[in-house]
């Protein structure tokens, strides 16, 4: 595929990561809310992003770890979702997650990075730096990529 | 009984000294050990000690054709010690045997037979009768008859109390025969004998009171006997002319602990004797050093031996510190072990680790701006985690934005379609119908917004049974329509792309269709 002789790899991580990702934009079209209220902009932006991550996860496919983690989060919650819609006549529990997190000022810098880097709490250090290279690259990408249609569509 | 045994068999023992002794029987020899009161045992003991000295010292029991008395007690004890350790007598050391020699080799022989101790195994072998014989007949061979003994030893030896008093002398006193011999000879004669002796232990209880009972009497009677018992109890019996030797011996010994200690003390208290040894391990440590260099290749592996160190070397350092005394003087120079000296698996798989974790941070480095600046692993972490922060909010916000405009789009498109039926009512002059709203949003077409349209809509007179949105109506009077027949696909794509690497924008080239009948289709991706 050639466009004034600039030669596109269509199997490159860019291209794949905006096939996908134009494509559940446009499906996200179908769609339509009435009035355009902030909570619905809020609802939409989370499933941009949603959107975002999971494509650049199936761009680079199992082959990563921080994807193989993306994959899984999104999987598991896709569950969790069908499962709340399938007893939704019944009575649902809250569960109330304790959150053991340490405050961010008192962990180390190679914690605060496995917090950043998807599925970063079962890596060693080179691992994790390994992980964090390709996961920068990769939204480093993403960024360019949904910068340029945010410019398009705003124009 | 025990000491009715004990005297039996040790008097036998004493035929072979003078056929004039008398053996007394086994109930006197018993009254005389028991007696408190021996009134003459400080008298004999006294002739004893001349007799036996003037035996060995005096040039009178000597052979008078021996000119050197001293040289020929010499070359004695040392010809005795040959005898002694070897079993048999050299022919060309026969003529210098004397009558002192032979008188000396035999009270030797008979003080050794009177001990009712035996002698351990590990001391010298004794002179045998047969070969004393041997050493009379030879040494007179004028005469056919054995060489008399000495005439002091003659005069003792008739004394019917001599054989109990030397058997007490020899069982339970430190004086025997051995060392009365001895007495005179050098040290250094002495020592391949003296050195090889143990303590003798007695076997009964019976014999250990009554040798405490005549211990205590000698040491009351006689001030010699109690010189001597002072340094010496029943189970380690020290013969006199030992305790010189002893003394030096122990004194030697004591020197030897001494410099044994020294020796030890020596690498703490000489620090650099001790940075020496460190050194030199150090360089015996260069064949290893050499081997770990060799699979890395001959530019990587100095480089890589330089660059990091291992964790078995550092616990080697920590060692070497520990050992270090505290009191070290002020000039001690510390050699550090040198780097690539561990081979354990431990610091190889350290090294491996820490040579893939500079290599990520490198790769890091080059992915992330304004990293090159930065020194340090720690400051190149916190700029990966800001960088990786910063990303991440830059996805939420255009997340936020592309939300924001996808809304928005969805409005226009609505607007675009009833524009579209406003422009079958009321023609325009070259229309451009943007077939996808995300197009004319791609290509910067905005739509126009018409005040009838707008007016229509809002007044409720366009009816949507009226329209047709996928198939308008025929325009008369354009001569030239504009038919796009385009997806939100790969155009689209290619020059989103584009944008991406070169930001070229491809303007899409409208087609003209010449007729006025021709249907324009607008195909609405929802």
């Amino acid at each position: 595929m050639a466009t004034n002789g600039v030669t596109l790899n269509t199997n490159s991580r860019k291209i794949r990561f905006a096939r996908r990702f134009i494509s559940i934009l446009l499906k996200m079209r179908k769609t339509r809310p009435c009035s355009p209220s902030i909570e619905d902009v809020r609802k939409r932006s989370q499933r941009i992003k949603i959107a975002a991550y999971s494509s650049m996860a199936h761009a680079v496919g199992p082959r990563r770890a921080w994807s193989r983690a993306v994959l899984f989060k999104l999987r598991s919650r896709a569950r969790h979702q069908s499962m709340m819609t399938r007893r939704s006549f019944g009575l649902q529990k809250k569960r109330f997650v304790k959150n053991n997190d340490i405050p961010s000022g008192q962990l180390s810098q190679a914690d605060r990075l496995r917090q950043l880097v998807p599925g970063g709490k079962a890596m060693d250090m080179s691992s994790l730096l390994e992980e964090t290279a390709d996961y920068i690259s990769c939204l480093a990408t993403q960024v360019k990529v949904m910068q340029t249609i945010a410019d398009r569509f705003s124009k | 009984m025990e000491h009715e045994f004990f005297l039996n068999a040790g008097m036998p023992t004493w035929h072979s000294l003078s056929s004039a002794m008398d053996i007394q029987g086994t109930d006197q020899s018993s009254d005389c050990l028991l007696n408190t009161s021996w009134e003459t045992s400080a008298d004999h003991g006294v002739h004893f000690d001349s007799a036996l000295s003037s035996m060995v010292s005096s040039p009178a029991a000597s052979n008078t054709n021996v000119p050197n008395d001293s040289f020929v007690i010499r070359e004695l004890i040392g010809k005795l010690g040959n005898i002694g350790n070897s079993g048999e007598i050299s022919p060309h050391s026969r003529p210098l045997l004397g009558n002192a020699a032979i008188a000396a080799a035999a009270t030797s022989y008979n003080s050794a037979n009177t001990s009712a101790y035996t002698t351990p195994l590990s001391s010298p072998p004794k002179l045998g009768v047969t070969l004393i014989k041997h050493l009379v007949n030879e040494s007179s061979p004028n005469s056919g008859k054995p060489m008399p003994l000495n005439s002091s030893v003659a005069e003792f030896s008739a004394d019917p109390g001599f054989a109990e008093r030397a058997a007490r002398f020899s069982r339970f006193g430190s004086r025997s025969f051995n060392g009365r011999t001895t007495q005179f000879v050098p040290n250094n004669a002495e020592v391949p004998y003296k050195s090889n002796l143990l303590p003798r232990v007695a076997s009964s209880p019976s014999l250990k009171a009554v040798g405490s009972q005549m211990g205590a009497q000698e040491s009351n009677n006689s001030p010699e006997l109690a010189n001597s018992q002072e340094e010496s109890t029943v189970s380690e019996q020290i013969p006199n002319g030992e305790t010189g030797l002893k003394g030096t011996q122990d004194s030697n010994s004591r020197k030897r602990k001494a410099a044994s200690k020294g020796k030890a003390k020596e690498p703490a208290l000489s620090p650099f004797a001790n940075a020496t040894k460190v050194a030199e391990a150090n360089d015996n440590s260069n064949a290893k050093r050499c081997k770990q260099s060799e699979p890395d290749g001959n530019e990587n592996g100095p480089v890589k031996a330089e660059e990091t160190r291992g964790s078995a070397g550092e616990e080697q350092d920590a060692k070497t510190n520990n050992t270090k005394p505290p009191e070290a003087p002020k000039d001690y120079i510390h050699v550090r072990a040198r780097r690539g000296q561990a081979t354990d698996s431990h610091s190889l798989a350290e090294r491996v680790r820490r040579e893939k974790i500079s290599e990520r941070m490198k790769l890091l480095q080059d992915l992330v701006p304004g990293c090159n600046k930065v020194t340090g692993k720690a400051l190149m972490l916190d700029e990966i985690i800001n960088y990786v922060q910063s990303l991440q909010r830059q996805v939420e916000f255009l997340s936020m934005k592309l939300a924001s405009v996808n809304t928005r789009l969805d409005f226009n498109l609505d607007n675009l379609i009833h524009k579209d039926i406003f422009q079958s009512n009321n023609p325009l002059q070259h229309p451009i119908f943007p077939l996808d709203s995300s197009a004319s949003a791609f290509y910067g077409h905005q739509p126009q917004q018409n005040e009838a349209l707008n007016a229509n809509i809002s007044n409720g007179t366009v009816t949507q049974s009226s329209v047709d949105p996928l198939q308008l109506p025929p325009l008369n009077g354009f001569s030239n329509t504009v038919s796009q027949y385009t997806m939100f696909g790969e155009d689209d794509l290619q020059t989103i792309v584009q944008m991406g690497f070169g930001n070229r924008e491809t303007p899409l080239q409208p087609q003209s269709f010449h007729g006025e009948e021709k249907i324009m289709r607008k195909s609405v991706f929802l």
